[in-house]
């Protein structure tokens, strides 16, 4: 069979719904020609890229909308009044849900941001603007900061994780998003929590209140995945105190062994540099 | 599905578990983009409770949910220009089993995929990522199944100019000049 006779079949054989008889026609030439052959190859291979996972922030965000609608159908609101103002009602119904609120602030924000992204491209080389923009950001900035610091405080634990990537896009954090982080890394009773708080640590590793936290931190981290990671950053980091305190912590009894050979070989790339 | 028609949060909730992750993954695999695509299927689960009288019984649910998800698409492009430039990010965060290389091809694949026009990565998503059978792609772009056939085929081929050419590229970086004039050719 030629070539095009085949790439008519192919389509049918790759989506699995090609009749039996050909199935056979098809796969007697794929075995043979090159052409065709890498097209089922290609196909096959696309199921490489892995299926991504929303983050828990979607459910949340979901949750409020449901719960906005849920608020207001047992208001018995007419269906016409809801039409109405959609806006307001949303509005007032997600006021009063407490997770609501925060899912509520981080929409409004994205709009925000986007009006403002708008504007900016609108508007350019005005200094007025320019001015008005500086204190939106201004604004924008301390809300995230907001918003961060109170979903670090949060009982959920994938609540607290969200107050983490919040907190990573607060572009000049202020200590107390800092301390916060720090005291996250610290404290919280999950390791995913944790470590997800000294990735958005990373990104602040200029400052000298991250230095010192992450180096006074490692002493107290019970969980080894953790210990690991917070070595690879201060090596990362190359900070200078590093050092001697991972030589005194590789003293520390009990150590996990993996953890011990980490400390060895941060001690290592530290005293190299 | 009759219930959300008529007005029940609740299912909205099973909907939801069922189809926000297959949702979120069309997206992803569209644009390259995870924010923007969590963004957009929370405004297809609005527009579910906010249209869904437009379900009309008796006609496939998931045809209407992809019909919803793909004008979310082209209402948001229509606003704001299609930006698909592959961010670092995208790249799978964690994934134990695959070797490095095969990450690397992964990660060409998804570049190369995003490569491809609008029509031709649209297609290869729904039939290769979302299951959609053809006669389903077909109803919901509004064509005939031979013309999704034929973009299927086509894709494929432009796929795999572009994975080849990246994969020379990061190979060999910078010794190789792109090809470029056969891949709008087709069949």
């Amino acid at each position: 069979m030629k070539c095009e006779e085949i790439a008519q079949l192919l389509p049918d054989y790759l989506g699995r719904s090609l009749k039996q008889d050909k199935i056979k026609l098809v796969e007697d030439h794929i075995g043979q020609c090159a052409e065709c052959g890498a097209q089922v190859a290609i196909w096959q291979k696309l199921s490489l890229i892995p299926d991504e996972q929303p983050s828990p922030m979607l459910r949340s965000r979901f949750e409020a909308m449901l719960n906005a609608y849920e608020e207001g159908k047992s208001e018995k609101r007419s269906l016409a009044a809801e039409h109405r103002s959609t806006v307001g009602w949303n509005f007032w119904s997600w006021m009063r849900a407490p997770l609501a609120q925060a899912a509520f602030a981080l929409i409004f924000l994205a709009a925000g941001f986007l009006v403002g992204r708008h504007v900016e491209g609108d508007r350019q080389g005005t200094t007025g603007n320019t001015q008005e923009l500086a204190a939106l950001h201004q604004e924008l900035t301390s809300t995230r900061q907001l918003v961060a610091l109170s979903l670090l405080q949060q009982q959920s634990a994938s609540e607290r994780l969200q107050g983490v990537t919040w907190s990573t896009r607060v572009g000049q954090p202020d200590p107390e998003i800092l301390g916060a982080l720090l005291h996250t890394l610290r404290y919280d009773a999950s390791v995913d929590v944790r470590l997800a708080a000294l990735d958005a640590l990373r990104h602040f590793g200029d400052e000298q209140q991250v230095r010192s936290g992450l180096v006074d931190a490692l002493p107290r981290q019970q969980s080894p995945l953790v210990q690991i990671a917070l070595i690879d950053l201060l090596v990362e980091l190359r900070d200078a105190d590093a050092v001697q305190r991972l030589k005194n912590f590789e003293q520390t009894p009990n150590l996990n062994p993996a953890v011990r050979q980490r400390v060895q070989w941060g001690v290592k790339q530290l005293s190299r540099g | 599905m009759l219930r959300v028609r008529d007005g029940v949060g609740e299912m909205l909730g099973v909907l939801f578990d069922r189809y926000h992750s297959p949702l979120y993954n069309f997206y992803c695999k569209l644009t390259g983009d995870r924010t923007l695509s969590e963004d957009l299927v929370q405004e297809v689960f609005f527009r579910i409770l906010k249209y869904r009288q437009t379900y009309r019984p008796g006609t496939p649910f998931r045809a209407w949910v992809y019909q919803i998800a793909r004008n979310t698409r082209i209402d948001h492009f229509r606003k704001q220009k299609p930006e698909v430039e592959w961010e670092v990010e995208m790249s799978p965060a964690v994934v134990p089993t695959d070797s490095a290389q095969q990450k690397q091809e992964a990660e060409l694949l998804h570049r190369a995929l995003l490569e491809l026009s609008e029509e031709k990565r649209e297609v290869l998503v729904l039939s290769r990522f979302q299951d959609l059978k053809y006669e389903e792609i077909a109803r919901l772009m509004g064509c005939e199944v031979n013309t999704v056939k034929v973009r299927v085929h086509r894709a494929l081929q432009e796929l795999r100019q572009i994975f080849q050419r990246l994969t020379d590229a990061s190979a060999i970086p910078s010794s190789r000049t792109p090809r470029t004039s056969e891949e709008s050719s087709g069949v």
